[in-house]
């Protein structure tokens, strides 16, 4: 027997035997990790259509660039995490479709995605904070986080006297507002009935204030002015209201007041990053797949048996049962 | 046989699979002069064993480790179902009741109605593609033709959130045929619009409609959720002045529908009851053959390459106490 044990082979292929045992008795290992549950409501409205993105080197309208990022980061989430989809116009959003589960709905979450089209719109309006409010509103008893893609742009532009208070909903909501489109200002294009563009909206295509009760300026600076007849003064207001830039500030404002985060999106890592804050995150238990250490461990005893000529190794090996043993 | 690892990289591996080739993994045993032994087949063959032995047990490792998988497969079958796009009227008026009013604890709404009857529906039809749309002002795309009932009725419990804007049952038609495009035409395809009121269509969508219903060999189902005090699809104008479509638009968009040359049926239902007796009429219509695919998901196949493993070390271990000792 003593002579069996000097075998170094056998101790090897006895370890390998010990680490399979192990490897079926302890096959997995409960682990937390983070799985995310967002509701995307996207906007549609037109100056979502304005081109300030670059994709291969081409410019992007930001529906399609916001589109396109979403899809690869579909693919980014872990599984169990979920997704659901909406889209906003005029002043509020409307849900396509509650949370679904991305690895199993994957190919339909995919397809829904890439079939949002500005022409989904049922209305032209573009009041941003209205929509958000009443978003969360809508979704507040939802464990999805809300998150807000917009450029900001309100069309028409708001009467700071008719502001949206978002005292009512604020800390209640979970979810980001993401920023989308450049700094500088762009136009917006402009299509017929048949989807073709046939230009931008001009100057005198889109109203420059607002002219919905009562007037935030001062009389005496305006001309013309009438309390009755015309509240805002009787020139035509003049604005860059037919240009669109993404309205950084104005979204940070709206983010505090709802207390939503605010992010931009630049590109896929920037947006990956942003939304798996460990604030959006529930930490799931999952069976994660730990077969791979005594396997590992089995293969490496095993190749160890069939080493061709490792003299050394052989005389370290047969040093221990020496030891053991000693010189009985 | 698709067959497919997670970490190709840990394939190279498999290289370690040679080294019995190389060596028996045997004690070599002190023998005055080897070419004294005789040639012995059977000796020769055992050796040979064991080392193939070898060889499948790290490869059978390297293969676990690596994570060896069948990938998704699909298989065609026959059975009965159909493709169904469904076209729910996300019109404001599909809040109100059957009635016409606010609903109350008592009524449901129409939507709340053709939610729960419709989930029902999607419940029930196991083999059928399901692709759903909604319209009102615009068409909104929902959801594409799957076999995935659970995302059909996330998109179904959805609607929940309130109504949108118009009717505009042109567009809405339009979307759902274009569900079809890029199909195999097999079993049947249909249609199931399920709305509370028509709009005129103009003379250029329904030249387009017609050609498109034909092109897909679409069935069209109309379910019209019959709001009390509301024209129906079936009522003739007293009055031949009312005889337009501006003033019955529903009744014109059904006569519409029986003129497009495709199988039509039309439901009125005035309560939730007659909306699930149409549902289920249709449920037992649409069972034609076709064919479908049916997934059979990944099977992970390296516990099984492991369990060869271990038998095969456990041979060899058994076969180290065999060995001649001297």
């Amino acid at each position: 027997m003593s002579k069996l044990l000097k075998d170094y082979r056998i101790g090897c292929l006895l370890a390998a035997l010990i680490a399979m045992l192990v490897l079926f008795l302890y096959p997995s290992k409960q682990q937390k990790s983070p799985t995310y549950n967002y509701t995307f409501i996207i906007d549609i409205t037109r100056s979502m259509n304005a081109t300030d993105y670059q994709q291969d080197k081409q410019a992007v309208s930001r529906l399609h660039f916001v589109k396109q990022t979403l899809r690869e980061l579909l693919r980014d989430l872990p599984c169990e995490s979920k997704v659901g989809l909406g889209l906003f116009t005029e002043r509020r959003s409307t849900l396509l479709f509650e949370p679904l589960e991305v690895c199993s709905a994957y190919t339909e979450i995919d397809t829904a995605i890439s079939k949002i089209d500005w022409r989904m719109a049922w209305a032209a309006d573009s009041n941003i904070a209205k929509g958000l409010l009443s978003t969360l509103d809508m979704l507040k008893k939802s464990d999805s986080s809300v998150i807000f893609i917009t450029d900001g742009q309100e069309a028409p532009p708001v009467n700071p006297n008719y502001q949206t208070d978002f005292s009512t909903i604020k800390g209640q909501a979970k979810g980001m507002i993401i920023g989308v489109g450049g700094l500088q200002a762009v136009p917006i294009p402009k299509f017929d009935s048949q989807g073709k563009q046939t230009g931008f909206y001009s100057h005198d295509d889109v109203p420059h204030r607002s002219s919905f009760g009562q007037s935030n300026l001062d009389p005496s600076q305006m001309k013309g002015y009438n309390a009755r007849n015309a509240p805002f003064g009787s020139e035509a207001a003049t604005g860059n209201e037919h240009l669109s830039a993404l309205q950084e500030t104005y979204l940070e404002k709206l983010g505090a007041e709802s207390g939503l985060a605010y992010a931009r999106l630049t590109d896929l890592k920037n947006l990956s990053r942003a939304l798996k804050n460990p604030k959006l995150a529930t930490e799931k238990i999952v069976q994660t797949d730990i077969r791979r250490q005594p396997a590992l461990l089995a293969l490496l005893m095993l190749s160890l048996v069939y080493l061709p000529r490792v003299y050394l190794f052989r005389q370290f090996f047969s040093l221990i049962p020496r030891l053991q043993f000693g010189r009985r | 046989m698709n067959w497919a690892v997670n970490t190709p990289w840990a394939l190279t591996g498999l290289l370690l699979a040679l080294l019995p080739l190389f060596n028996s993994g045997m004690r070599t045993s002190p023998a005055s002069w080897t070419a004294l032994i005789p040639g012995d087949a059977l000796s020769a063959f055992v050796v040979c064993c064991l080392r193939l032995c070898a060889v499948a047990a790290i490869a059978g490792l390297v293969l676990g480790i690596a994570g060896l998988h069948r990938t998704e497969q699909s298989r065609k079958r026959i059975g009965h179902g159909a493709h169904i796009v469904l076209l729910l009227d996300r019109s404001s008026s599909m809040d109100n009741t059957f009635a016409g009013h606010a609903p109350n604890g008592s009524d449901e709404s129409k939507s709340t109605a053709a939610r729960r009857l419709l989930t029902d529906f999607v419940k029930q039809r196991q083999n059928d593609l399901i692709g759903f749309a909604e319209f009102s002002t615009s068409p909104l795309f929902v959801m594409p033709l799957t076999e995935n009932k659970n995302a059909v009725t996330a998109a179904i419990a959805a609607t929940a959130t309130p109504a949108l804007g118009f009717t505009h049952v042109s567009k809405g038609l339009g979307m759902a045929i274009s569900f079809f495009e890029q199909q195999p035409v097999t079993g049947s395809r249909i249609v199931l619009l399920v709305s509370d009121g028509a709009a005129a269509i103009d003379h250029d969508s329904e030249q387009k409609l017609r050609l498109w219903f034909k092109q897909q060999q679409i069935r069209l189902y109309w379910i019209f959720l019959r709001t009390a005090g509301s024209p129906g699809i079936f009522d003739q104008p007293e009055d031949s002045r009312d005889d337009n479509a501006g003033a019955m638009p529903e009744l014109y968009l059904h006569k519409f529908f029986l003129g497009l040359g495709s199988p039509y049926q039309a439901y009125e239902a005035e309560s939730p009851d007659a909306l699930k007796q149409a549902i289920a009429d249709i449920n037992q219509l649409e069972n034609l053959p076709m064919h479908y695919v049916e997934r059979i998901p990944k099977e992970d196949l390296s516990a099984a390459c492991y369990s060869v493993a271990a038998f095969l070390l456990l041979v060899l271990f058994g076969v180290k106490f065999c060995e001649v000792k001297r």
